[in-house]
């Protein structure tokens, strides 16, 4: 090929290009960036070719770079001559045989067809592939691409990378030409001015201004270099871009060069990206042999090369100065600016050194024209930015968005939420190291230079880290500030040792290092002196992480430091395992599921009593978060962790043996201090409380509004679920223990909480959300409508239910559930009418497939819009509005919208189960501060209330929660209390020492899960009988062997 | 002649030479700025960040030793950020090497030393890192004690650009750097020594010094170095 030296011969390639594009055989091409190549594009292209040479088929096969779509890799285009392009998803070598007869057929089947493109905006030109398929999405009209616009990705995944006429084919070097022949640098350096294109390496500085200083400087040689040396952990856009379009990189460089009168231009990438440079080598290689590059640019006259270095891979380098002392054979340490390298840069002379992105954007800009460029994008940063959306999420690649975008598009739109089920995102890491941690309610951030800036947060090169409930911040902030400490190059001193403290200091808190409870403040203090104080843009920005995860996140760094609790469970030292670590009562999992293995069944019950007082009544109803992050699911489900412990404590309960096991219990009580507890409310959270107190040898009393205790589990969760006589032995064995219980007795009301501290040394408030919340429907008012919890309440206690044939339940928790199966029982048609989706059910999803089972119908998206009643004022029907699922709220959940579509439902009973709320004026009253939403305020860790030993727990300080969580509340709030009340730490003397074997299991148990048996429909749906038989024994001894131990923990020496 | 200019320091309007750095025209108005790794006639490198001060209409605090003055600046060099985030710098390399002054050669008289004394340091508030590091005594006149030094690397610019024997280096990076003497060699065994001394003399701490000295015994001499450094056009 002679270099191009007039336009005839321009145009004569360009032809032949776009031919090459638009052939009149099928064209094949696949997606072989390294995204694709990691997916076994390499395998696809081989098999196809194989096929094809041995077939003879008349097929263009050809490679491309990736279409942005990483989570669909590896991606494959067919187009057959005059019709769309078909981009098809997860190709598999197996598909090749069929994908190939389909071609032959003329007629490629939609199975693996993720879009189709009818024609594309190269922006320097459009290709019209065709029109046809109208049974497949557009690619604007999949959710991925839908609001992208790309302009810097304007030709990956379309074009042959190593192929300079494909480029050329699509307007590629027009622009350049253009230039030429006009004539006019400072004209382009003009237009990139007024285009107000910012650098994409992050720091967001005004290209034109930057290419102004150059373009003025006298001196020559002149340099231009490229920044290829990205290194942000999860951003690698810099490296797509380059393998699939290198030319643009090019074009945008010598365009820059002509404009800034720069003869040398320099590729500094990494040597980690080796497809990346070998395209690059490639791709200049052909622009010089078609006269592109060289000393007669195209024939104009203007001399200009570009060369290739590659970066051993410091993260430093990508500093510009780094990066130029790099270049110079010097080892990579940033210099002090000024001088700039504008002024003095590579060898002294002057230099411009942009992102690869900002090349990319060159030649459009030039094309277009400024005004077209600024179109795009908020008004102070304009045109698109690529990021790449990676982390918990589920569609994960590169993503060209205009500036402004808000975060949630990213996120829930592109993205399409969270990548875990039952996981709700918590933030987004962008900027990569350098970055900040923005949390979800700030998600309608719109993403551009400033906002994240003022955030704590910076664009930094594009990266997005999605991450959810699994990420612990706190291990987040330490993972960054490991990367940027050990990438530091030295230099200077905040960076060089303040971040090595910093590390020490996350490290320490990471893994419950003793002493460290001031630390937070020197942390703060550290990082704000290293921001303000280091050399260069990676001590400057290396403490983001660490101060925005302080700023947004400051409670899981005082859960690490104060409770030695890592909520999203990742800090391992800080817990026993991960069952011990979700649970609320943080019982000792593995060491009962150990005991019962080994047959010790009695010690077993004592470990597990020790651990949580009510274990036949959790055993049935407790959430099981203990479940949520078992290691066992890894292999395949979690151990039923729940029935063991059900089935340990039905067995003791009513062995022979209780009695001795009773007195067991009874001799862990510690001698008698003589001070007096009050605990007010008798439900779960109250007989934690006094269990743990009357063990600690406190004199209890508990009071309680009702004629019996238990609270919810006795009076609100239905007999099927859990009989009361398993809750009664469980609180007689607590009034064993020396608790007095006084009943039909409202604290508060009946007795004043100032007389409760005038008898008592310390109170704990533990009352229940009794009250239910009242929704403010039309209807209300009419017979019929009943509250959730006071039906339960009627049933529990044997009155009869007064609920009619045709039974409608408004709501989706656990007491929705329970009311609907209690009408089940009552001979009733029940259907359940819930504003969200199923995934968005609070209720156990168990109980909630039980209750369909029984014959209960749920309406999903159904707002309750009005209750209609009759002539007599009796509930006749109920219209609901039909909602649809919208945007993201602040939970992490679809808000119901409302579509305005009313649907009618005849029935006779409305049972509103819409949450529980209380009445606390009376805490006000004496001097205990409520929160806004009506609940007490107390120190976290303590529990204790504004008032001094007045403490509270469960539904008083959360709102309505579950059983687990408020009995976890009463177990804190007695240790808390005890070490008030005696000044010394006496909690871990109540806890003998169990013997058991040490030695996690050699091989996993091969047995599956055993679920706990229901009994036959038949016999369930109309009776009260218990409905869950539980496990057998043989059953729950092959779950204890399915454990895993995590709790032992060995030190594996490197050896 | 370089145009005079006028900038304030502390408020107080001095006047400076066009291309002098902040530090520079601080000294000759009479003012201190607290410096580490500077040395007057050596290149500038901007490491220890102590000499940082606040100029007015930026929120960057700039360091006095690399920032070239300009007609009307208005430098603030003492505030009480400042001062936090000076003391801050001392507390990191304390504690970042054993620098154990009670045995130390250059006992009361240690730059180091003598910036904590003025910033009224008395104690650490972060643990010490107590790092292992080895004595290089293979010189025969002189001694590299890696726990002394500061990384300043003011031995590395006086050996390249007064000495031009280019003994001294930084190997490795972030906390892991160490000072390194020819090819990673023991400083005795490398060649291009010239054994001259003023590594040691501009060396601040007692990392760099003379054998047969005692605690308290090393006074460092190194007045002259930068009347030569100047002679021989360094900056």
């Amino acid at each position: 090929m002679p270099p191009i030296q007039d336009i005839g011969a321009f145009n004569a390639v360009r032809e032949a290009g776009l031919a090459k594009l638009l052939p009149p055989v099928p064209r094949v091409a696949i997606g072989m960036g390294t995204c694709g190549r990691g997916n076994g594009a390499e395998g696809i292209y081989h098999a196809f070719a194989d096929l094809i040479g041995r077939t003879g088929m008349d097929v263009k096969l050809v490679s491309v770079g990736c279409f942005g779509a990483c989570f669909q890799e590896p991606m494959v285009n067919i187009r057959l001559p005059g019709e769309p392009l078909l981009v098809l998803r997860r190709v598999q070598i197996d598909d090749v045989a069929r994908l190939l007869q389909d071609i032959s057929s003329g007629r490629i089947t939609p199975e693996l067809v993720y879009c189709k493109l009818e024609e594309w905006d190269h922006i320097t030109s459009t290709v019209k592939y065709g029109r046809g398929y109208p049974e497949v999405p557009s690619w604007t009209e999949v959710a991925f691409f839908k609001g992208q616009k790309k302009i810097v990705l304007r030709n990956c995944g379309l074009i042959n990378p190593d192929d300079i006429e494909e480029y050329i084919g699509i307007g590629g070097y027009q622009t350049l030409y253009n230039v030429l022949i006009d004539g006019r640098p400072d004209f382009v350096v003009e237009q990139v001015k007024a285009s107000k294109l910012r650098g994409r390496g992050g720091a967001g500085f005004l290209t034109g201004n930057k290419w102004d200083f150059l373009a003025k400087s006298k001196t020559d040689p002149k340099y231009i270099i490229c920044n290829a040396d990205e290194g942000d952990p999860g951003a690698y856009m810099n490296r797509n871009e380059i393998e699939g379009d290198p030319h643009s990189l090019l074009e945008g460089m010598i365009i820059g060069a002509y404009a800034m009168g720069a003869s040398q231009g320099i590729i500094y990438i990494r040597a980690e990206y080796p497809l990346a440079v070998h395209r690059l080598r490639r791709a200049i290689q052909n622009a010089r042999e078609y006269g592109l590059l060289g000393n007669n640019v195209l024939g104009r006259g203007f001399k200009f090369d570009i060369e290739v270095v590659e970066g051993a891979g410091a993260f430093v380098c990508g500093e510009e100065t780094a990066l130029i002392a790099s270049l110079e054979g010097q080892a990579g340490r940033p210099r002090p600016r000024p001088p700039f390298p504008a002024q003095k840069g590579l060898w002294g002379k002057p230099t411009n050194i942009n992102n690869v992105e900002t090349w990319f954007n060159i030649a459009p800009i030039v094309s277009k024209g400024p005004a077209w460029f600024s179109e795009t994008g908020s008004t102070k940063s304009s045109g698109t930015k690529v990021f790449s959306l990676v982390g918990k999420v589920h569609n994960t690649g590169l993503v060209e968005m205009p500036f402004g975008t808000p975060l949630k598009t990213f996120i829930y739109d592109v993205g399409e939420g969270g990548s875990t089920p039952g996981r709700a995102i918590k933030a987004v890491q962008t900027g990569g190291p350098s970055g900040g941690c923005i949390p979800r309610e700030m998600f309608d951030t719109p993403v551009d230079y400033e906002t994240l800036q003022q955030l704590g947060a910076i664009m930094g090169s594009g990266g997005m880290v999605v991450m959810d409930e699994d990420n612990c911040m706190v291990d987040v902030a330490r993972f960054f500030i490991e990367f940027t400490h050990s990438e530091s190059c030295g230099k200077c001193v905040p960076c060089r040792v303040g971040l090595d403290k910093c590390l020490r200091i996350l490290t320490g808190i990471t893994k419950g290092i003793p002493g460290m409870r001031d630390r937070l403040e020197h942390l703060d203090e550290l990082a704000r002196m290293i921001r303000d104080c280091s050399l260069c843009g990676l001590g400057q920005t290396a403490p983001n992480p660490v101060l925005t995860a302080m700023r947004h996140f400051r409670t899981e760094f005082e859960d690490h430091l104060l409770a030695r609790h890592c909520e999203a469970g990742v800090c391992q030292d800080l817990a026993l395992s991960p069952c011990e670590n979700s649970c609320p009562l943080r019982m000792n999992i593995p060491r009962f599921l150990q005991l019962y293995q080994e047959n010790q069944i009695e010690d077993a019950f004592l470990s597990v009593i020790l651990d949580n007082p009510l274990p036949g009544s959790t055993g049935r109803v407790c959430q099981h978060p203990c479940t949520m992050r078992c290691r066992r699911q890894t292999l395949d489900e979690p151990v039923n962790i729940r029935d063991v412990h059900r089935l340990i404590a039905d067995t003791v309960f009513a062995s022979n043996n209780f009695e001795s096991i009773v007195k067991r219990i009874i001799a862990r009580k510690l001698e008698p201090t003589g001070r007096k507890v009050a605990v007010a409310g008798a439900g779960p959270t109250g007989l934690t409380a006094a269990f743990y107190l009357a063990l600690l040898g406190h004199d209890v009393t508990a009071f309680d509004e009702k004629p019996e205790a238990g609270g919810m589990l006795r009076f609100a969760i239905p007999e099927y679920r859990l009989p009361k006589a398993v809750l009664r032995r469980e609180i007689e064995l607590i009034e064993r223990l020396g608790v007095n219980f006084v009943f039909n007795t409202k604290v508060g009301i009946d007795l004043p909480l100032n007389e409760l501290a005038d008898r008592f040394d310390a109170v704990f408030i533990s009352i229940g959300t009794w009250k239910d919340s009242w929704l403010y429907l039309p209807g209300t008012e009419l017979k019929g409508v009943h509250s959730a919890l006071g039906l339960l309440e009627k049933m529990s206690r044997g009155i009869p239910a007064p609920i009619g044939p045709k039974v409608a339940v408004i709501g989706g928790g656990n007491a929705a559930i329970d009311s609907a199966r209690s009408a089940l029982r009552a001979g009733a048609e029940v259907t359940i009418y819930y504003r969200r989706d199923r995934s968005d059910m609070p209720a156990i999803e168990e109980e909630t497939l039980a209750a369909e089972e029984e014959g209960a119908r749920i309406v999903f998206q159904a707002l309750p819009h009005r209750i209609i009643g009759d002539q007599d004022g009796a509930v006749r029907a109920i219209e609901i509005e039909k909602t649809r699922l919208g945007e993201f709220d602040k939970s992490g959940r679809r808000k119901p919208v409302t579509t305005g579509e009313i649907q009618r439902y005849e029935c006779d009973t409305v049972v509103l189960a819409v949450g529980e709320t209380f009445d606390l004026d009376f805490c006000k009253a004496s001097g205990l501060e409520l929160k806004e939403e009506g609940t007490l305020i107390v120190n976290r860790f303590t529990l204790e209330t504004s008032r001094p030993y007045f403490y509270a727990g469960g539904d008083v300080i959360t709102g309505g929660s579950n059983v687990s969580n408020a009995m976890g509340f009463g177990k804190q709030a007695a240790r808390n209390i005890d070490e008030r009340l005696m000044g010394e730490k006496r909690w871990d003397r109540l806890f003998p020492e169990f013997t058991y074997s040490q030695q996690p299991p050699a091989e996993p148990s091969g047995s599956r899960r055993h679920n706990g048996h229901l009994i036959e429909l038949m016999l369930r749906s109309r009776s009260n009988e218990e409905v869950v038989t539980g496990i057998t024994p043989k059953e729950a001894h092959e779950e204890s062997c399915r454990c895993l131990r995590c709790d032992v923990k060995t030190n594996v020496s490197a050896s | 002649m370089p145009q005079t200019i006028s900038i304030r320091i502390d408020g107080e309007l001095v006047s400076a030479l066009q291309g002098q750095t902040i530090l520079e025209a601080a000294k000759q108005a009479g003012k201190y700025i607290p410096t580490l790794c500077y040395f007057e006639g050596l290149s500038a490198v901007g490491a220890c960040r102590l000499c940082i001060v606040e100029v007015a209409g930026t929120d960057k605090l700039l360091p006095a030793c690399t920032t070239p003055v300009q007609d009307g600046m208005s430098v603030t060099t003492t505030s009480p950020k400042l001062t936090q985030y000076r003391r801050i710098a001392l507390e990191l390399l304390f504690v970042e090497r054993n620098h154990v002054c009670a045995v130390c050669v250059s006992n009361g008289h240690c730059e180091l030393q003598n910036l904590a004394t003025s910033l009224g340091i008395t104690n650490m508030r972060h643990w010490y890192n107590y790092p292992n590091l080895p004595v290089d005594l293979s010189h025969k006149r002189f001694v590299l004690d890696h726990n002394r030094c500061i990384l300043c690397t003011r031995c590395v610019r006086v050996c390249a650009e007064v000495e031009g024997a280019h003994v001294w280096e930084i190997t490795e990076r972030g906390i892991s750097s160490r000072l390194t003497s020819g090819l990673n060699q023991p400083w005795g065994q490398v060649t291009d020594c010239t054994n001259c001394g003023k590594c040691v003399q501009v060396c601040p701490t007692g990392a760099l010094a003379e054998k047969g000295w005692a605690v308290e015994e090393m006074v460092k001499q190194n007045d002259n170095i930068s009347g030569l450094a100047h002679r021989k056009g360094g900056q």
